[in-house]
Parts: C-alpha cells; sequence; structure tokens
C-alpha cells in the first residue's frame, strides 16, 4: 500500500487519489426511507378492513341511482339558500376572528423557541386536545349550551380553530431566525420590541396566509354544522336530506363550491403577495 | 504555553497608551478611557482564541480590528457588545457620566453593524433604519410606528448612503451591498457612543467603501464616537484607522495593538 520507507517521500505533486466512499446499506437509511417502508407495512395490514358488508350489491348501479337524483341541481331555492350562505359566512368570519385572538397568545406559549418548556408542553397539550375534539361535536356542545342558533355555531367553530390555528402559530414563531431579534437586543431594544419589529414581521405573512386558510376551513365546516342545529347551511342541508331532496341539496352544494374555490383564489394570491422573497425580486 | 509571563502582559496596557498621541484626541489614558479592556480572554472549543488582552481606547477614536479569518476578530467584537460572556477578564464603558459599566448596560448606546447583518427581512429599509433608535423608546412607545421627523431623519441617513430610491422596500429584495448599507445606516441612526461594526464593506465597491468607512470616521473625529471596525485591507487601515488590534490565530497571547502614524 504504501511506497517503500527507503525511496524518498514523493513530492507534493501526487495526492492520492480519493477512493469513492461507498455508503453502506444500513447508512442510506434515514427517517424517510424508513417511514416510507413502514407506510408500505401499513398499507399492506390495512387491506383486510376493504371486505364490504358481505351482501351481494350492485355498487356502480346503486351509486349511479343516488347519484342521479343530484341532477339537475334545482336553483329554485336560490335566495333561501343564499340567506343562509351569508348566514354561514358571518359564523365563518365570526369564528375565525375569535380564534385569531385567541390562538395568538397560545401560539407564543406553544412555541419551544420563545416560551419555557412547561409553558410549551401544557400549551400543545391544550391545542392537540381541542383540535382532537371534531368540529361537529364543538357545535353539539355549543348547542347544549346556547341552545340551536348561530351563536353555538360561532363558538364551537371557534373552539375548533383555536386548536389548528394556535399550533399553526406555534410553528410560524418558531419558523423565524431569532438572531435578527437577538441583534436588535444587541443594540438596545427591549424584548417586547425586539417581538414586534424582529419576529413578527417574519411571522406576519405565515399567519395571515394560516388565518386566511382557516377562514376557508370554516367556511366548510359552518355550512356542516347546521346539520345539529348550529345555523348556516347545515340547516338547509338537513332538511333537504330529510325530504329526499337532493336537486336542492345539490344546488346548496354548488353554491358552496362557488365560494369555497372563490376564497382560495382570493387567499392564493394574497399569500404570494405577501410572502415577497429576494428570489422574485425586480431587477 | 506563553510567550510572555503574565507580567509581561500587564505591559499591554502601556503599549495602548502609547497610542493615544496617535489617536485624534490625545486624552491620556487609561484614566478617562472610553473602552477599558482587561485581561480578556475567550475560549473557542479546546482553544483560547486570545487572552490576557488589555485595551485603552479613548473617545473617538477608530480602532481597526486585523488578523485572518477565524482569528476571533468577530468574537471580540461580541464581548465588547455585551453579547457574549467573556472566558476570563472584563470590558468596562465609560459613559458620559464617568461612570464605567458593562457593556450589557449601556445597549442603546452601542451600534452594531453585525457581519451577517441581521436585518428585518420582511421590513422595509426605511423601518429597518427606525429600529436603530428602539431602545430610546419604551415599548409602547414605539407600538404604533416612528414619529414624523423621526422618519425623515432616518430617510436622510439612508439617503446620504445611497438608498433612497429603495426606502420603501423589503430588505429581502435588495442586493447584498444595499442591506449592508441599509444595516450601516441603522447603525448611524442609533447615534451611538460606541460602533461595533463586523466588515462594513465586505459587499461595497470602491466608492462606497470609502464613503461608509469616511462616515465613520467622521462620527469619530467630530462627534467623539469610538468606533471599532473589522477591516482587511491594509490600506484602509492606514487611511482611516487611529489604532490597530492585530490578533494571532496561531497565539492567544500574540494579540498586537499599535498605533497608525500617518
Amino acid at each position: 500500500m504504501r511506497p517503500p520507507a527507503s525511496s524518498p517521500a514523493p513530492a507534493p505533486s501526487s495526492p492520492p487519489t480519493p477512493v469513492f466512499p461507498e455508503l453502506p446499506w444500513y447508512r442510506r437509511l434515514d427517517a424517510l426511507s424508513v417511514s416510507l417502508l413502514l407506510f408500505g407495512l401499513a398499507i399492506f395490514f390495512s387491506l383486510p378492513t376493504l371486505r364490504g358488508s358481505g351482501r351481494d350489491l350492485d355498487y356502480w348501479e346503486n351509486a349511479r341511482r343516488f347519484l342521479a337524483r343530484f341532477f339537475p341541481p334545482d336553483f329554485s331555492v336560490t335566495p333561501q339558500v343564499l340567506t343562509a350562505l351569508a348566514e354561514t359566512a358571518q359564523i365563518a368570519v365570526l369564528a375565525t376572528a375569535a380564534a385569531l385572538v385567541l390562538s395568538f397568545p397560545l401560539g407564543l406559549a406553544g412555541a419551544r423557541t420563545l416560551s419555557p418548556r412547561w409553558l410549551v408542553t401544557l400549551a400543545r397539550l391544550a391545542l392537540n386536545v381541542t383540535r382532537t375534539v371534531p368540529s361537529l361535536l364543538w357545535a353539539l356542545i355549543a348547542v347544549a349550551i346556547v341552545g340551536a342558533n348561530p351563536l353555538a355555531g360561532v363558538i364551537g367553530l371557534t373552539a375548533y380553530s383555536v386548536g389548528y390555528l394556535g399550533k399553526f402559530f406555534s410553528d410560524a414563531f418558531e419558523s423565524v431566525d431569532l438572531d435578527v431579534a437577538r441583534g436588535l437586543r444587541a443594540i438596545g431594544a427591549s424584548r417586547i420590541q425586539a417581538f414586534q419589529h424582529g419576529v413578527w414581521p417574519h411571522a406576519r405573512p405565515l399567519i395571515w396566509s394560516y388565518a386566511l386558510w382557516m377562514l376557508e376551513y370554516n367556511l366548510r365546516s359552518a355550512a356542516i354544522i347546521g346539520y345539529v342545529g348550529a345555523g348556516g347551511l347545515g340547516v338547509l342541508l338537513h332538511g333537504y336530506q330529510e325530504y329526499h331532496a337532493w336537486d336542492r341539496f345539490c344546488a346548496v352544494l354548488v353554491f358552496i363550491l362557488a365560494l369555497v374555490t372563490a376564497l382560495d383564489l382570493l387567499g392564493e394570491w394574497v399569500r404570494r403577495k405577501v410572502t415577497k422573497r429576494a428570489a422574485r425580486a425586480p431587477a | 504555553m506563553s510567550r510572555r509571563g503574565p507580567q509581561s502582559s500587564s505591559a499591554a496596557k502601556p503599549r495602548a497608551a502609547e497610542a493615544a498621541p496617535a489617536t485624534t484626541r490625545g486624552e491620556p489614558l487609561p484614566g478617562n478611557a472610553h473602552i477599558l479592556v482587561s485581561g480578556l480572554g475567550v475560549r473557542r472549543a479546546d482553544r483560547w482564541l486570545f487572552r490576557d488582552l488589555n485595551l485603552a481606547v479613548p473617545r473617538g477614536a477608530f480602532v481597526a480590528i486585523v488578523g485572518p479569518s477565524g482569528a476571533g476578530k468577530s468574537t471580540l467584537l461580541a464581548c465588547l457588545a455585551g453579547a457574549l460572556a467573556p472566558g476570563e477578564g472584563t470590558v468596562q464603558i465609560r459613559e458620559r457620566s464617568g461612570q464605567l459599566v458593562g457593556p450589557e448596560h449601556c445597549r442603546p448606546r452601542i451600534g452594531c453593524v453585525f457581519q451577517r447583518l441581521l436585518l428585518v427581512e420582511n421590513s422595509s429599509v426605511l423601518a429597518n433604519v427606525l429600529c436603530g433608535r428602539l431602545g430610546r423608546h419604551r415599548w409602547w412607545q414605539t407600538l404604533f410606528g416612528a414619529p414624523r421627523a423621526e422618519r425623515e431623519a432616518a430617510f436622510a441617513i439612508a439617503a446620504d448612503l445611497g438608498l433612497a430610491p429603495h426606502t420603501h422596500r423589503w430588505v429581502a429584495e435588495l442586493s447584498g451591498g444595499e442591506q449592508q448599507r441599509t444595516a450601516i445606516a441603522r447603525a448611524l441612526f442609533q447615534e451611538p457612543d460606541l460602533y461595533l461594526a463586523d466588515e462594513p464593506i465586505s459587499n461595497l465597491d470602491t466608492y462606497l467603501t470609502g464613503r461608509v468607512l469616511g462616515r465613520l470616521r467622521q462620527e469619530a473625529s467630530q462627534q467623539s464616537r469610538t468606533v471599532f471596525c473589522v477591516l482587511h485591507d491594509p490600506t484602509l487601515v492606514d487611511r482611516f484607522a487611529d489604532l490597530v488590534v492585530s490578533i494571532d490565530p496561531t497565539d492567544p497571547h500574540g494579540w498586537r495593538v499599535r498605533p497608525v502614524r500617518r
């Protein structure tokens, strides 16, 4: 391997050729490949759940007959739908606004980079618990407390949204490079000033885009919580379902689709605008 | 491990004092020095970057810090800023009242141009420059923006560094040199007693280099504000600095302080 000891050391002109460092198979196992493998195994072991009811049903014919009742949509109910749609939007807006206010302190408390560990644990636990309860169940609880009216919808959706937004806000705060805020501290800014001027400008676009997403989500949720009496389009949907008026049911869905799509496009546009990056800077 | 014994390292203070006549003020030292560094040492991993560093800098001096990459220049600045607790020794800063305090007690009067700039990228140039004076106000006074007079003063400084067309643009959209000038404008707007500038000209062309260093030189000579500046170019050191602190990466005791003769 080595040159004989007797030979003089070679001139520094010929460094040894580096050997390509081949990775052994176990070094190539990273979190991604291992979790992908586990997911594949999970798919295999989940297949038995697709066994059906065991009855001899013509799935395609069933689907065709049921879906055929949805068309054509009956738009004669447009005035009622628009009224309910407005109420749904109002519920969604108020719930999102209330959730924004409540999520801000919770998001701060849940950010590992900003809060002490005990507070983070506590806040994240609270947020997880809130998220675990489905929005329909929150609405049901609210109906039990304040009765069957839109206020119950606002309360129910607020509780549910806080679970999501609080977590998103924590993640947004954690994603901010704190060195900028430390730099401001070094030139004399107080903690609150360093947060307002050093952390907030970076978290703000993220938080606002999450808020828009939540508004869109709440609009869809607000359409369904009427099923338990918490106001909005759900009340109509529930009624049409009871009377098998699927063509009217379909008309309601078309309106929800239009609203959600519009909001999605708007949100996308705003998100693009608020998260400017150096890469897209004009020359 | 040390070339010089502890008794000879204490001779470093007279060495710095010798530099006094070379400074603009020529005040006797270290009796009323602005910056007093005594016995400063910083450990990084398993080695000392520098030890027993003694320095007495008069108010209004322009101090260049030189040394190869990794020697500890930025670390020395961090100690002077009070952002890093040294392994040994102390840094003291004399307030205008004459009282000596640690740097952590006079942060609003220390202006930093960081090597990584540490600008708020999602804010405008103006907002970043305005951040320089946050330390002067309570948080509720800066909650809803700065008064018009301050905004105009910040604009004047930014404009002086050629940033006028970019006043309301986001820092993330600027070039490296423009960002660097924003960081310098933030420090100038702060009007601190002490400037700590870590390679403030690394992204600037010759014209802007002269302009920025000339401005800092002016701050030192005319406003009696002390400047510490990490510089690499020896001709710039000779042109602008009063004192040179050089750090030797191979020997923690190998630091030197010498006056620049002009």
